[in-house]
């Protein structure tokens, strides 16, 4: 005969509160891989201020070849041209026309050239998967190498609810990293900046939970998960997001950056070969980065539930 | 005289009434393995343990790799066996809720290093999950217990080794558990320490807690209790009380000291006993000249005890001294792990 054990909703539910807030309050300690992130985000605000000051991001005062007028200029030339032309003239409605189209796209372009080499290319290919792994691979893979996961695993708390709570406690680090960082290196754009910010942060926010419970996942499996997860972030989401043909699909790059892509439908502009590209809708992205984070963190609840940790056996 | 391998040793032993409370044929055990074997790659952790606690003082003894630490992660739901089974109460250890029975005092000296002795007991008193105010309760109950009111408010990185170890058997006591598990509880601790620390687990055992109590500690545990679980190479080599265990031993005749005036009589005497297979004579002391001293090595000392007593009222003799020299749990584990020490 079995004595019977009290029902344990409700101090199980406590429970698990409070290991979200000792979880939160641990996340604060400032990790290597912290000062690693923090150290980038500092370098990349650099870069963009030292490019907004000295006026790189349009095309203004580029040339199309050595010792030519600037793009800016050849728009003063047209410009000056079309005053020398008669009023009614069908040549000087051609310069007009010229004209007012080569400067939209200059002064569009700041936006294209900011979007495409610091959001895409530097920003959600690589700060943003490593900034999230900073604080997901931290969440477990710090316990375990400290040997303080036993006083969790002997709770009475079901292991699955451990691994949850220490996801929800890493979010809001991972996400105020991740946005920080993406606000950071947008006002340091100037306006171009500004307009990536208002456009695009929600698309960072999703990227920032799937990756955090990709790198959560891989914190349960892998005794040195902030290794495994940066190989992952460098020759998977960087590289192969950005090959053409499908092997990209894969990747959670592609969705974030599908995501991006739908939030400039409504303004008509385009800041990356989108042909080439082939990004999927904003629903569909939404979707599969939504669906993957739900499956991986049940297969984490899983694995985490299954595993046994012989850190100190 | 058939000589018993550990094994046989502990299947007689583990039949012994002395493990079962009153109550034993009602309840489940209060912990049972069955034939438990856990493997790390191609190494064997445990072999086929098969062990039933019903409560009281057990000591857990073996030499280093032994399986101590692995069977003891096994009782408390750390690792999971790969063969047999392990429950505490009816309940497999590895389901989350038999940790609720369980209290677990951990060898590994790892803590959360920026709290202080209070903070990290009521941390672990809020994920047992109970409310504040019970949590505050009960950390500054178990605090008291093992005697730390007054350094318990310092960060746990200033603590000696000693204050370190209450903290980690307070976090134990927290929830009240029926079963505490404690791996080295004595370690590092002072000798004072050592003393309030024995002097609570006792209270614990007679408030009808079950210790299993992993060890090196042989004299302080023999203090405790005598009953043991002798490990050996991941098998249980031997488990009952101490005394028992070393008379079955039958390759290893017990060493008696007897320290009489009629010395030399004596020894004729005793050569005669069945059971006795060797007698050495020594010198007298300087101090005693007309004592001297036997060293009897004798199998069945329960048979040799009885005949002896007969013998010292027939024929009056004035013993001074009787005393087993190697009847001790180090002794004991020493012949059964064939010299190694532990």
């Amino acid at each position: 005969m079995s004595v019977g054990l009290p029902p344990p909703l409700l101090p199980v539910a406590r429970a698990w509160l409070e290991l979200v807030w000792l979880s939160i309050r641990r996340q604060a300690r400032m990790r290597q891989m912290l000062v690693v992130a923090v150290a980038l985000m500092i370098l990349a605000v650099v870069l963009v201020s030292v490019i907004t000051f000295f006026g790189r991001w349009t095309l203004h005062n580029n040339r199309p070849r050595p010792r030519s007028p600037t793009y800016q200029q050849s728009v003063y030339h047209i410009k000056a041209a079309r005053m020398m032309a008669a009023p009614n003239d069908s040549f000087g409605a051609l310069l007009d026309g010229i004209g007012a189209s080569v400067q939209t796209a200059l002064d569009h372009g700041a936006f294209v050239v900011f979007s495409r080499w610091i959001v895409f290319a530097i920003f959600q290919s690589f700060l943003l998967p490593l900034w999230t792994l900073s604080f997901a691979t931290d969440a477990l893979g710090n316990e375990r190498e400290s040997r303080t996961l036993i006083w969790l695993t002997t709770r009475p708390l079901p292991r699955s609810a451990v691994y949850l709570a220490k996801y929800v406690a890493m979010l809001p680090w991972c996400l105020g990293l991740n946005l920080l960082g993406f606000g950071a290196i947008c006002l340091a754009g100037g306006e171009p900046g500004r307009l990536a910010w208002d456009l695009f942060w929600p698309a960072v926010c999703w990227g920032t939970i799937a990756f955090a419970a990709l790198f959560h996942l891989l914190a349960a499996l892998f005794r040195r998960p902030a290794v495994v997860a940066l190989i992952y972030s460098f020759f998977f989401e960087t590289v192969v997001s950005d090959l053409p043909g499908d092997l990209k699909r894969l990747s959670i790059s592609y969705y974030i950056r599908s995501l991006m892509f739908d939030s400039l439908s409504g303004l008509d502009m385009s800041p990356d070969q989108v042909t080439v590209y082939a990004p999927v809708s904003g629903w569909t992205a939404w979707g599969v980065l939504v669906g993957v984070t739900v499956v991986l963190i049940i297969i984490g609840m899983v694995v985490f539930s299954r595993m046994q940790y012989q850190e100190d056996v | 005289m058939e000589n018993k391998s550990p094994s046989a040793i502990a299947r007689t032993v583990e039949d012994n009434s002395a493990f079962r409370t009153p109550h034993s044929e009602l309840q489940s055990p209060l912990l049972l393995l069955e034939q438990v074997t856990k493997w790390y790659g191609p190494v064997i952790g445990v072999n086929q343990v098969t062990l039933e606690l019903h409560g009281g003082i057990i000591g857990l003894v073996g030499a280093n790799g032994a399986g101590k630490t692995t069977l003891l992660r096994l009782v408390t739901g750390q690792l999971r066996p790969d063969l047999g089974r392990v429950t505490v109460r009816g309940f497999d250890t590895w389901n989350w809720q038999t940790k609720r029975l369980i209290g677990y005092c951990p060898d590994a000296d790892v803590f959360y290093e920026e709290m202080s002795g209070l903070e990290f007991v009521e941390t672990m008193a809020r994920l047992c999950g109970y409310s504040r105010r019970e949590a505050r309760q009960r950390t500054e109950a178990v605090i008291e217990q093992v005697g730390m009111v007054g350094r318990s408010s310092r960060k746990i990185r200033g603590y000696s080794k000693g204050m370190r170890q209450r903290i980690k058997l307070a976090q134990a006591l927290l929830h009240d558990p029926e079963l505490l598990v404690l791996d080295e509880p004595l370690s590092g601790i002072d000798p004072i320490g050592r003393q309030d620390s024995l002097q609570l687990f006792q209270e614990l055992a007679d408030r009808g807690k079950c210790l299993l109590i992993s060890s090196h500690e042989l004299e302080e545990l023999e203090k405790l209790t005598d009953r043991v679980a002798i490990l050996a190479r991941g098998r249980i080599a031997a488990v009952g009380p101490v005394r028992q265990i070393r008379e079955l031993l039958d390759h290893h005749p017990m060493t008696i000291r007897i320290d009489t005036a009629k010395s030399r009589q004596l020894a004729a005497e005793l050569l005669a006993f069945q059971e006795v297979v060797g007698v050495d004579l020594s010198e007298s002391s300087k101090e005693m000249p007309e004592v001297g001293t036997l060293i009897v090595r004798a199998r069945n000392p329960r048979k040799f005890y009885e005949d002896f007593g007969r013998l010292v009222i027939q024929k009056e003799l004035d013993v001074r001294r009787l005393e087993p020299l190697d009847d001790s749990t180090e002794a004991v584990l020493d012949y059964l792990l064939g010299g190694r020490n532990v």
